[in-house]
């Protein structure tokens, strides 16, 4: 890979994590093909909690952050908990201590303390055609497919070395001809509620690492949300198209691809693969983060069930203050709103064995970074269930 | 024998493999304090990857798994160097951020735990002074649809009782069809045979020798098969029958290199 001699110059005399971030961008470009860096317009950082972080990510982070800053706009995931409830929720102080010294590092380094695994739902929302260097699998897709931005399924570490020298190496999903289609799907089912996640489970399974193209429905920004979620866990997926939808369907070139049809029973099977028929202790809503939309539906919910598990809705900061009445009505019944945290980096294995939830990115990491069984069905129909 | 690789990090290191015929797993499964393999799905669980060379397909999982090769190096537990088959990000990553000599387009099923080697990152090459690399042809015959194989006997020096294509060593500048057809004539009497496909080479590890298997295929219309002692039964077997028969390493992959 070509560097230009400002790259040059970062990687021989930058401070020390900037000559690190360097060398990080150039072997992935080499690794991966790339024929240069090109600018980025932001970044967004995964690895925030302890539990995604481990105690040898926050010695690297702090020490990182001692000679870094970012240079082009940042910001971060969800930590694992909400700084103002830790204590009524019986988290332990260690966690704490540790939470709070990953905070002050991504501060130190100029990274917005958005703690959101929805940035473009936080005031981070990137334009059509812009390059960007993010993690969190979800907001990747999202950028990619509903806002025609541009940017690879980064890692933690590789989304901080972009921030850091405002650069990314140019391959992947930066490149038109790799944001075509690979797989068809026809949808012959109306789209409604958790089958979002069942449909992004399904077709994430099938495609890998492909470019979904999917015919037959439409749906808001907060059903896309949840689909390219589960799509994005299920499958290494980085963009998908929705034919008349999504920004960038007509440059999609599925004309010649086999359509599958995608039927009630293959979402019906996908979910026995993922839930469990426990009794949960626990609703578990907000993976990705709820919108303020989301929270509002929640409580329209709740005024009509009364489910005996206790509600956790996982959301942000500017969610919550939008919904404020929304998040008033949940709390008023026993139920909780968690901020600057979500689903399955929080530490719901305190609270519960076994979590019912509708997410299908909830229902693939429930189980191995909380320990639960999942109960996987739509949020309705788990609150007249379980009331 | 030396296996060509591609630089990742650059640095040379020696010393003793160990091998992680799966994926591995970072973020969980290795301990950054002690170097310990903790993944319950790995069959290297317990093993320590300190000062050795770590082989290994690719990385799976958590892409924070990176920051686990920078605690490694912390805690002076590293590896001396990683062997991968696909380099990905949370390896790249995390041997830049260790300094961590690295290489990947290796083959890692060749390599054995306890192999040992210099890897030379720098130059892109893994060297295992130990190992012989010994060149070998192997022939599949095609009748009607139909493919030969044979079962090894045992007075043959190696893979005794496993079914084969036709197979023989390459002594020196030999050319390999010319000595696949002198194999073939040797250990079945049939001499009407027509070149239908050759493959690129197949690499297979057996005890201390890394063979390369240069595989072929030829039309045999007639003649009936006559062993001579390398061999004691014969088969003409549906092609989709091959993967299920007790054969030699990479026998159906090296059938496969010689299909369009």
């Amino acid at each position: 890979m070509d560097l230009t001699r400002d790259e040059e110059l970062l990687l021989s005399e930058g401070t020390p994590a900037e000559r690190m971030s360097m060398k990080i961008l150039a072997t992935l470009g080499s690794v991966y093909g790339a024929d240069r860096l090109i600018p980025i317009t932001g970044a967004h950082i995964s690895g925030a909690s302890p539990k995604t972080l481990g105690d040898a990510g926050v010695e690297f982070l702090e020490e990182f952050a001692t000679t870094a800053k970012v240079r082009v706009r940042t910001t971060v995931n969800p930590t694992g908990m909400d700084p103002d409830r830790w204590r009524e929720l019986g988290v332990p102080e260690s966690m704490i201590q540790t939470q709070e010294r990953i905070v002050r590092a991504y501060a130190s380094m100029g990274v917005e303390p958005t703690f959101s695994c929805t940035p473009y739902q936080v005031g981070h929302r990137p334009k059509r055609g812009e390059h960007l260097a993010w993690a969190e699998s979800s907001a990747v897709v999202f950028a990619n497919a509903v806002l025609g931005a541009r940017t690879n399924r980064e890692g933690g570490p590789s989304a901080l070395a972009a921030a850091v020298v405002g650069r990314t190496p140019n391959f992947g999903l930066h490149v038109e001809e790799n944001r075509r289609a690979t797989h068809a799907f026809d949808i012959r089912i109306p789209m409604r509620g958790y089958r979002w996640s069942l449909l992004g489970l399904h077709v994430g399974e099938i495609v890998g690492d492909g470019v979904p193209y999917l015919r037959g429905f439409t749906g808001t920004e907060d059903e896309l949300k949840t689909f390219g979620a589960a799509l994005a866990s299920a499958g290494a997926v980085g963009m998908f198209h929705v034919e008349g939808l999504t920004p960038e369907w007509r440059q999609a070139h599925a004309e010649g691809l086999p359509p599958l049809t995608v039927t009630e029973a293959d979402l019906l099977a996908t979910r026995d693969r993922y839930s469990t028929d426990g009794v949960p202790e626990a609703i578990g809503l907000g993976s990705p983060q709820l919108s303020a939309d989301e929270l509002r539906a929640v409580a329209d919910l709740l005024d009509r069930y009364r489910p005996r598990p206790r509600v956790f809705a996982f959301t942000n900061r500017t969610a919550k203050a939008e919904a404020a009445d929304a998040a008033r009505r949940i709390e008023a019944l026993g139920h909780v709103v968690l901020v600057d945290t979500c689903l399955e980096v929080s530490p719901m294995e305190l609270w519960a064995r076994t979590t019912a939830t509708p997410s299908g990115k909830g229902a693939i990491y429930l189980p191995t970074l909380c320990g639960q069984r999942v109960v996987l069905d739509d949020l309705e129909e788990l609150m007249r269930r379980f009331s | 024998m030396i296996l060509p690789g591609r630089r990742i990090v650059e640095g040379r290191a020696e010393g003793s493999i160990l091998v992680s015929e799966r994926a591995l797993s970072l973020l969980g499964g290795v301990d950054p304090k002690t170097g310990e393999i903790r993944d319950p799905e790995s069959a290297i669980r317990g093993e320590r990857v300190a000062g050795r060379i770590l082989a290994v397909p690719h990385a799976k999982g958590s892409t924070v798994g990176s920051y686990v090769l920078y605690g490694l190096r912390k805690s002076d537990v590293a590896p001396a160097a990683i062997v991968a088959g696909r380099a990905e990000t949370i390896l790249a990553v995390g041997a830049v951020l260790a300094g961590v000599p690295m290489v990947d387009g290796v083959p890692t099923d060749l390599l054995r735990t306890g192999d040992r080697a210099v890897v030379d990152a720098t130059g892109g090459a893994i060297e295992m002074p130990l190992v012989r690399e010994r060149p070998v042809v192997s022939s599949f015959l095609e009748r009607e649809g139909r493919i030969l194989v044979v079962r090894r006997s045992e007075e043959v020096g190696s893979f005794q009782g496993k079914w084969s294509g036709i197979s023989g060593f390459l002594e020196g500048s030999e050319n390999p069809e010319d000595r696949a057809l002198r194999e073939i004539e040797e250990e079945t009497g049939l001499t009407e045979v027509a070149l239908l496909a050759r493959g690129s080479a197949v690499l297979s590890r057996g005890g201390d020798t890394v063979y390369r298997i240069h595989p072929f295929r030829f039309h045999a219309p007639r003649g009936d098969v006559r062993l001579d002692w390398e061999n004691v039964e014969y088969r003409w077997v549906d092609p989709a029958e091959i993967p299920g028969l007790d054969g030699v390493p990479k026998l159906v992959a090296v059938y496969r290199a010689t299909l369009p």
